[in-house]
């Protein structure tokens, strides 16, 4: 029996209106990865920040290296080596890779024997050293804002290795990884194993799971309800165990029916703020009842391209037509009006004012209609009910209903909030990009379900998503973009996954 | 709730800390204290000077807390709608220049107020303007224009309009005033701010705009998340320049209620200090109207009573705006403390 590194024995952790954890008691054992499954706000993220000092159990106790430990604050966790990579990467955007990983603890040299700096030559042979290691190839004297999301994530690594971390924890790592990423990213975690590390790993993909872990705890709504031996337990199991009941993961997809022309876009072109030309002449058309999903490696003009027809960017060229009006020139409010809903990539800082009580968020893109206000007065019981009525049509999970700031809920119920604000709409027009990300199987489920819903009450769904499964799952029609055009528009049933990978990859320009 | 006990966690601080150096200097700090109530008219003082009672004192201490509910109003505007006016005191300068200059020609108090209103909108207003067109950070526009708005100002009342006894402008005409001053009521000397039920009325009108209105919706999701706020279709610019507008507004009041009302003239080459206090007074207020109201009153008691308590004590007055920096020091720091326990 291998020894075990980390124990929690009756953990209890409550916030005002919900217990995050209830009496939770697990062991974890050097040198395994150990996954953490759970639905959206089961309590996941809570639990490994106790061990990361970020909150301290109201009830219970942690022994790390069968010592009990009262861990109050990261940098106590950092003396017991215990790293934590966040969902929401901590680095200085304009700093190298080199002073990231240093900060707080950089090797100083005497200059002229008496000035104390710091010692730069030494810090990038240690990183370097560090990441060859290891596996993580980085150049140290890159600057963290030119360098992608994947890069980013091994700095992060690279600073709880310096700092000599042997208990490593990720909370949902992948989440922003493109496929390719992501194999690399848990070779990575294999080979961090095989250097003897111990790894805690939160994520929602059951397949990641499979493929890397040794044990997985399952919560389900604050409680441990087990822990598995991966390599002996099927997903269906662990799906079955972490949603609590029998699921099926499939969508079940009538054939469509396609309408009229909803959407046209023509030939148009869009700057990305930093006013580089991110969407090329990109020209499709979307009709009633149809899915139009579009894939792409993660930076290829989907973002610019969504706002584009949303109305949050300008377009410099070309034209874009919603039900016969040109809507080009036309402002966000008036595209809202139009029936263009958009669910925004980034839910904590555009879909969402985080410090607003949830219930205000609902009417967020609809706050001035007659619904919800009256000659510039709010309708106070509208914006009450209207939350209650959402909160329970979607299963929006939060602590004190309404009246929770949106910014304590769970990353999931943050979407789900979202997701219904748009869906609510019952617009022509539904833009979803990347609707699923950091949700859990269940969730991902309901949200492919309400995609198909909405096509087949006759909406035009606009999907973009980096993740080919969803887009297999959803799509009527895919399109491929790669550098900001499109490269491939073809019926969904005629292309398969490779051939998808592979106009991704720019493959097929020409045709 | 949580906002209203950090913000008492801060005032006893910072009374504590003030105690320690009120006892290091050889002083009682409970004595000291009770003068700062004593000179605010909310505790009796040994003997009175004829025609004064507790009750003069009570009405001079509302008269100074008048423009500062307006000044604090109008710092936790611009905070709500994410903008840090630390230009106040510029705003109240040239509110209350404009009044004077007006009221010089046609005394009328009605007059005062909508010339105070329009001087503070304007420059709120200007600021507002520079951010959005030029993207200039508000806090550096704010203190430019105190200072050229104080140097101009300063200017023009040392070369036309100075008082040659006094050294400050010539006083307005007792008709344009805004508080009665030397009011005779039951063989009292009285001051009467009548200024003062319209910064309550204010402060609830405000209270209700923020809270139950459109606008008050927008000002707060665009200083909250200005993002959020252009991807809900909202008019960010508008609502910028309307929020700054509507802050410089208020500054103009606590201009008007300042400079011609608690005081009759102002005094050239300074500006208000009132200004910075408002500050700490509506952070400890968490930014709410009717939180304003509430921390005007506890921060007037200190700055009021520390004219009798300098007096009694024989203490600097100056240990007064010190206690006043600690308030708004452990305000600010609470603030952001309690940020980072949400985030
Ligand atoms: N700081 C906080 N204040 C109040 N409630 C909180 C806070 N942090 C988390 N919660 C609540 O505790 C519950 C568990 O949240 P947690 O973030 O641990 O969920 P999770 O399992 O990580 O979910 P997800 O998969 O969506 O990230 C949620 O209901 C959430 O709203
Ligand atoms: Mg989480």
């Amino acid at each position: 029996m291998p020894e075990v590194i980390v124990e929690m024995r009756h953990i209890t952790k409550r916030f005002p209106g919900i217990v995050a954890n209830d009496d939770v008691s697990l062991e974890i054992r050097k040198g395994e990865i150990f996954a953490v499954l759970g639905e959206n706000g089961a309590g996941k993220s809570t639990l490994v920040s106790m061990l990361f000092g970020m909150y301290e159990p109201d009830e219970g106790e942690i022994f790390i290296r069968g010592r009990k430990e009262r861990i109050n604050s990261p940098r106590y966790a950092t003396s017991l080596s215990i790293g934590m990579v966040h969902q929401h990467f901590r680095l200085v955007s304009n700093y190298t890779i080199a002073e990231n990983i240093i900060l707080g603890l950089e090797p100083t040299k005497k200059f002229l024997g008496m000035f104390p700096c710091v010692d730069i030559k030494k810090a990038n042979r240690d990183i370097a050293e560090l990441s060859e290691r290891y596996g993580l190839k980085v150049n140290p004297e890159d600057v963290i804002e030119n360098v992608n999301v994947a890069t980013r994530q091994r700095v992060e690594i690279l600073k709880m290795l310096y700092r000599e971390a042997e208990i490593l924890i990720f909370d949902e790592p992948t989440a922003v990884l493109t496929p390719q990423e992501i194999d690399s990213f848990l070779h990575i975690l294999k080979n961090l194993q095989a250097h003897g590390k111990t790894i805690i790993l939160i994520t929602h993909k059951l397949r990641e799971i499979k493929a890397v872990a040794d044990r997985c705890a399952i919560m389900n709504r604050g409680k441990l309800i087990s822990i598995l031996d991966v390599p002996t337990t099927s997903t269906d199991e662990m799906a079955r165990l972490m949603v609590g009941r029998e699921v099926s993961f499939t969508t079940e997809k009538s054939p469509a029916h396609f309408g009229d022309v909803v959407l046209s876009v023509d030939n148009i072109s869009v700057k990305s703020v930093t006013g580089y030309e991110a969407v090329r002449g990109v020209t499709f058309e979307i009709h009633a009842g149809e899915v139009f999903a579009v894939a792409g490696v993660s930076g290829n003009g989907q973002n610019e391209l969504a706002d584009s027809i949303a109305g949050l960017l300008k377009t410099s060229h070309g034209t874009i037509t919603l039900n016969g009006h040109d809507i080009t020139r036309a402002s966000v409010r008036e595209r809202i009006q139009a029936g263009v809903a958009y669910i925004p990539e980034d839910r904590h800082n555009v879909g969402l004012v985080l410090d607003f009580p949830l219930r205000d968020n609902f009417p967020l893109r609809r706050y001035y209609s007659p619904k919800f206000s009256r000659r510039g007065i709010i309708n106070e019981a509208e914006f009450d009910g209207y939350g209650r009525t959402l909160e329970e049509r979607y299963d929006i999970r939060s602590s004190q209903g309404g009246a929770t700031i949106t910014r304590s809920m769970s990353g999931g119920n943050q979407q789900k909030a979202i997701i219904a604000r748009e869906v609510d709409m019952q617009t022509p027009l539904i833009i979803f990009m990347q609707p699923t990300r950091g949700l859990d199987a269940g969730a991902v489920m309901n949200i492919h379900r309400q995609i198909v819903a909405e096509r087949d009450r006759g909406a035009a769904v606009l999907l973009i998503s980096l993740d080919l499964d969803e887009i297999i799952d959803c799509a009527d029609t895919i399109a491929v973009i790669y550098n900001g055009s499109i490269n491939k528009i073809a019926p969904a049933e005629s292309l398969t996954v490779d051939d998808i990978g592979l106009y991704m990859m720019g493959v097929g320009r020409t045709a | 709730m949580r906002k209203f006990f950090l913000s008492c966690f801060a005032i006893v601080i910072s009374l504590l800390f003030g105690a320690l150096i009120l006892w290091l200097m050889g002083k009682d700090p409970v004595a000291a204290y009770m003068n700062l109530l004593q000179g605010s008219g909310l505790m009796h003082k040994v003997k009175y000077a004829g025609r004064q009672s507790m009750f003069t004192d009570f009405m001079s201490f509302i008269d100074a807390m008048t423009p500062m509910i307006f000044a604090s109003l109008s710092v936790a505007v611009a905070l709500r709608g994410g903008f840090f006016n630390i230009g106040v005191a510029g705003q109240m300068m040239a509110a209350g220049f404009a009044a004077h200059m007006l009221a010089g020609v046609i005394p009328s108090r009605v007059l005062v107020v909508v010339a105070g209103l329009i001087a503070g909108a304007v420059v709120g207003a200007l600021i507002g303007w520079l951010r959005y067109k030029f993207n200039v950070n508000e806090v550096v526009s704010s203190i430019m224009l105190n200072s050229i708005l104080m140097y101009l100002i300063t200017f023009y009342i040392n070369t036309f309009y100075v008082n040659p006894v006094s050294r400050q402008s010539k006083p307005i005409t007792d008709a344009a005033r805004l508080t009665l001053s030397g009011f005779r009521w039951e063989g009292l000397k009285v001051d009467i701010a009548l200024a003062f039920p319209v910064a309550i009325i204010t402060a609830l009108f405000l209270n209700w705009f923020l809270e139950r209105t459109t606008y008050g919706y927008e000002i707060k999701a665009t200083g909250l998340s200005p993002n959020a706020a252009y991807y809900a279709g909202m008019n960010v610019n508008r609502t910028a320049l309307m929020t700054m507008t509507l802050s410089g507004a208020l500054a103009g009041l606590a201009g008007v209620s300042y400079f011609c009302g608690y005081l009759a003239s102002i005094q050239p080459g300074t500006t208000p200090a009132m200004g910075f206090d408002a500050i700490a007074v509506s952070l400890l207020g968490g930014n709410n109207p009717l939180g304003c109201v509430l921390a005007s009153f506890l921060i007037t008691i200190i700055s009021k009573g520390s004219v009798y308590m300098s007096s009694r004590q024989n203490i600097e007055p100056e240990i007064a705006s010190l206690i006043t920096a600690f308030i708004l020091t452990f305000a600010a720091c609470s603030a952001i403390l309690d940020r980072r326990r949400r985030k």
